[in-house]
Formats: C-alpha cells, sequence, structure tokens
C-alpha cells in the first residue's frame, strides 16, 4: 500500500469511529429527551388527577 | 493499639481456620506445582535458557497461584452473611483490610518457599547461592500484589464473573510489579550482585508503599459499598 | 435550573460548531498545506491525528480519576455520570490512538505492532479503561457498582506514573535504539506549516473531545432523571 493509502486508512478509520460514536451518543439523547418529555407530561396529570 | 488488636484478631481466625480445613494452601501450592509441570511442556527450554527464563516463569506462576488464591480471600466471610455481621460491628474495616493483607502474603510466601527451591531442582539450575536474593526480590513482589488483589477482590465481591473480573481489572495495574520482580530476579541471576537491581527494587518498595496506603484508606468505602 | 441547561446547551453548540470548524481547518493543514516529512515522508501525516489522539487519550483518563475522587468523596451521582462519560470516550478515542499508531507503524518500522514503549502504555492504559467499564456493567447493584469503579479509577490513575516508569525502563534497557529514531519529535528546522496542523489538529481533538464529553454527560444525566421518575413517579 502507499503512503497516502496509510495516511487515508488511517485517517478514514478515525473520523469514521468519531461520527459514528457522535451518531450514537445522539441517538441516545434524542430517545432520552423523548421519554422524559413523555414521562414529565404524564406524571403532570397524575399529580393532577 | 486497637488497630492491631483488631487486625491479629481477624488473621488468627483466617489462620485457625485455614489450618484445620487446608483448603486454600493445598490447592494453591498444588496449582503452582502443576504450572510448573505444565510450563515445562509449553516451553522448550534448554538448559541454557532455563537461568534466563525462570523469573518470568516462576513470576508467573506464581501470580496465577495468587489469584485463586484471592478469589477464595473472602469466602469465609461470604457465607452465612458473616461480611455483614463483620460490619455490624464496631470493627475499624482497615484491619480487615490489614487482616486479608496478611493472610494471603502469608499463604503466598509459603508456597514460595516451596516452589522456588522445587523449580530449581525441576528445571536443573544451579545458583543456589542467589535464592535469598531472589526471594527478596519475589517478597517485595508479592507484598505489592497482595496488596492491590486484596483491595480488588473486595471491589469484585459481589459482581458477576468474579473470577474472570480480577484478574482482568488486576492484571493491568501489576504490570510495574510484574516487570519490577522479573527484571530484578534477571538481574541478579544474570550478575550474581544485588546492587544492579538496586532501582527496580526502589520502584517495588514504591510501589507497595503507595498503594498499602491506598488500599488502606480506600477499603472502607469498598467494603461497605 | 433551567437557565443553566440552556446555557449548558449553548455552550455544548458553540463547543460543536468550533471543533467542526478547527477539524476542516485541520484537515486542510495535515494533508494539504503541511510538507512530507523528510525522513518518513506522507506516512507522518498520521502523527497530526495519533498526538491529538493520545494526549485526549489522557486527558479522558485524569477526568475520570477527577470524577472517582470526587464521587467517593462526596456520593454525588454527577461525579458517577461524568466518570463514566469519561471513561466511555477515553475507550474510544484511546482505541484511536492504537489503531493509528499501529498504521503508522507499518509503514514506519514494517510491522503493525511493536512492544515499544509508547504503543505498550496506550494498550494498558485501554485495559484499564475497559475493566472500569466491564466493572460497572457486571456489578448489578448501581451504586455499588459506582463505588467500586470509582476505585479502579483512582487506583489506575495513581498507578500511570509507576506504569509509565516501569515499561521505559524496561523498554530502553532492553530494545537498541532504532535506526530511524521514530520517536524523535524534531522541533528545530521544522516547517512552521507542520507545527499549525499540529496545533490546529490538537485544538479540534480538544473540542470536539469536550462536545462529546457534554454530550455523553447530558444523556447521562437525563437517563439518570427518567430512573428517578420511574421509581417515583410524579414530576421531579
Amino acid at each position: 500500500m502507499s503512503a497516502w493509502g496509510f495516511v487515508f486508512l488511517a485517517y478514514g478509520i478515525v473520523w469514521f469511529a468519531l461520527l459514528v460514536y457522535l451518531g450514537n451518543v445522539k441517538r441516545r439523547f434524542r430517545k432520552v429527551e423523548r421519554e422524559l418529555s413523555s414521562l414529565r407530561s404524564s406524571g403532570g396529570l397524575k399529580k393532577n388527577a | 493499639m486497637e488497630l492491631l488488636k483488631q487486625t491479629l484478631w481477624v488473621l488468627w481466625k483466617d489462620l485457625l481456620l485455614e489450618l484445620r480445613r487446608r483448603e486454600s494452601i493445598l490447592a494453591m501450592f498444588f496449582f503452582g506445582t502443576l504450572l510448573l509441570f505444565v510450563f515445562h511442556f509449553a516451553f522448550e527450554i534448554p538448559a541454557e535458557k532455563a537461568a534466563e527464563m525462570a523469573p518470568g516463569l516462576l513470576w508467573l506462576a506464581f501470580l496465577f497461584t495468587g489469584t485463586l488464591g484471592l478469589t477464595q480471600l473472602f469466602q469465609a466471610e461470604r457465607e452465612n452473611h458473616c461480611l455483614d455481621a463483620l460490619l455490624l460491628s464496631p470493627m475499624d474495616r482497615a484491619s480487615l483490610y490489614l487482616a486479608k493483607v496478611f493472610f494471603n502474603l502469608f499463604l503466598m510466601l509459603l508456597i514460595e518457599l516451596v516452589v522456588f527451591p522445587l523449580f530449581w531442582v525441576l528445571f536443573n539450575l544451579a545458583f543456589w547461592n542467589l535464592l535469598p536474593s531472589l526471594f527478596l526480590v519475589a517478597f517485595l513482589g508479592t507484598i505489592g500484589f497482595c496488596v492491590l488483589g486484596t483491595l480488588f477482590s473486595a471491589v469484585t465481591l459481589k459482581a458477576r464473573a468474579r473470577e474472570l473480573l480480577l484478574p482482568l481489572i488486576l492484571f493491568p495495574l501489576m504490570i510495574p510489579v510484574i516487570l519490577a520482580t522479573v527484571r530484578g530476579m534477571e538481574i541478579i541471576l544474570r550478575t550474581g550482585k544485588f546492587e544492579e537491581a538496586f532501582s527496580w527494587l526502589r520502584l517495588l518498595i514504591g510501589f507497595d508503599v503507595i498503594f498499602f496506603t491506598v488500599g488502606f484508606l480506600i477499603f472502607e468505602w469498598v467494603i461497605e459499598a | 435550573m433551567a437557565g443553566t441547561m440552556q446555557k449548558r446547551g449553548r455552550g455544548r453548540r458553540v463547543t460543536g460548531i468550533l471543533a467542526l470548524a478547527f477539524i476542516l481547518v485541520g484537515l486542510y493543514f495535515a494533508l494539504i498545506e503541511a510538507p512530507p516529512d523528510a525522513y518518513q515522508g506522507e506516512v507522518q501525516r498520521i502523527m497530526y491525528v495519533h498526538i491529538p489522539s493520545i494526549l485526549t487519550a489522557y486527558l479522558s483518563f485524569f477526568i475520570v480519576f477527577i470524577g472517582s475522587c470526587l464521587f467517593l468523596w462526596k456520593r454525588e451521582k454527577r461525579d458517577d455520570i461524568l466518570a463514566r462519560s469519561a471513561a466511555e470516550i477515553g475507550v474510544l478515542f484511546t482505541s484511536l490512538t492504537i489503531i493509528e499508531g499501529s498504521i503508522w507503524g507499518k509503514p514506519t518500522w514494517g510491522v503493525w505492532w511493536t512492544w515499544d514503549a509508547r504503543l505498550t502504555l496506550t494498550a494498558i492504559l485501554l485495559l484499564i479503561f475497559v475493566g472500569y467499564l466491564m466493572l460497572r456493567s457486571l456489578i448489578e447493584d448501581e451504586n455499588r457498582g459506582a463505588v467500586c469503579s470509582a476505585v479502579v479509577g483512582v487506583i489506575g490513575f495513581l498507578d500511570i506514573p509507576l506504569i509509565h516508569m516501569s515499561v521505559y525502563w524496561w523498554r530502553t534497557l532492553h530494545q537498541p535504539p532504532s535506526i530511524l529514531r521514530p520517536d524523535k519529535l524534531p522541533w528545530e528546522n521544522v516547517h512552521p506549516s507542520m507545527l499549525i496542523a499540529l496545533a490546529v489538529n490538537f485544538a479540534a481533538f480538544i473540542l470536539l473531545y469536550f462536545y462529546l464529553l457534554s454530550l455523553r454527560f447530558r444523556v447521562g444525566e437525563m437517563e439518570e432523571e427518567v430512573k428517578t421518575l420511574k421509581l417515583y413517579g410524579g414530576a421531579s
């Protein structure tokens, strides 16, 4: 493999992994945000009921 | 002092139990010897290389044997809620730590005292005169092992797969001890002089002191969790 | 309470945007502007991600240490979440460091792996991180898991200087100095754009790290809140 090949391999892996992780965390973020808001609103209802 | 009294009391209890049932010590001893046999089959060790490889193989055997001892360390306390009983008493938690460290140290030293000469005989090594210095290095390393090992034995006490988890966590942290002990022994075997290994020994002693202190302070939080 | 959350969210977004900017500029400098190294050629460009990666990994471990210490001292859930998040991201950056080092090593030394001090130390760091996370996942009681992994975090960090010393002594006493001396960073006669590339990429990684950490931390906080709400019902 040429020198540039190694460079692109390294850079590719790094940024791919970081992007995947970022996507993962963002997905978790949205999921927990949804859960939290639904719990909060239903919780509020329970209190009023 | 009170701490010493409590430590001795717990230590005495463990020693008495061990004396009567001899579970740990026998298992550890046979396991250590078995490892030596396995090493002989696994590694083709020509006579000239035996002295070179001796420290590493010996220390490996002690490490695995010691880990066996560590997983058994709090066994008595786990049964019948003994640990809860101990914690309910006004006993200083640190004395439990000290007692366990000394107990494991005692077991390992006994085994090392036997396995060292055994190794020498099995692998046809000379340098019998160097054994005391080698043993001293191993002693310092064993202290480091017991000091951290006891702490992590308590840390993994209620974890699943603790027989796997304990070495997984302990071994990377033990690397200074492994390196220092094996290199120290190697230098002594190679040069016959104790002084050359001093830098490694200083590292060992530093390790022992630091983690003995840390373990002593932290154990209380671990065991009460 | 809501005010600080918003401020934090805003700070996070700013960090994220800055990170992206620095990343792009950094990529330009690393791949285009900086000249190839006199000895190592183009492969040396990997250093522009490798060095920031390893520094970020160590920074992460430091944060695990701080979080663990604070947690053991004050037992506030927040510190535990910080330590946990930093450990997770730390595993990521440490693994990347090893992979980058390995890829750099193949054309430079001819092998994918060598037991030189730097790679070995990074591998050990990874093992300690992994131990931290595994301990967490294998202890069922939440609180106990937090305390026990905090112990690993503290002791692991205290051990690192000792591990460093022992591994370096071991390698320098046994390994003959390599002909190329690829470990040496020549600070004299360095083209300025190489230094700029390094600096910009370093800033990029640090910014990205804090962005990820703050995001992951927020997720942890919210997950804790969800758990509390489910347990006790009603609004917090």
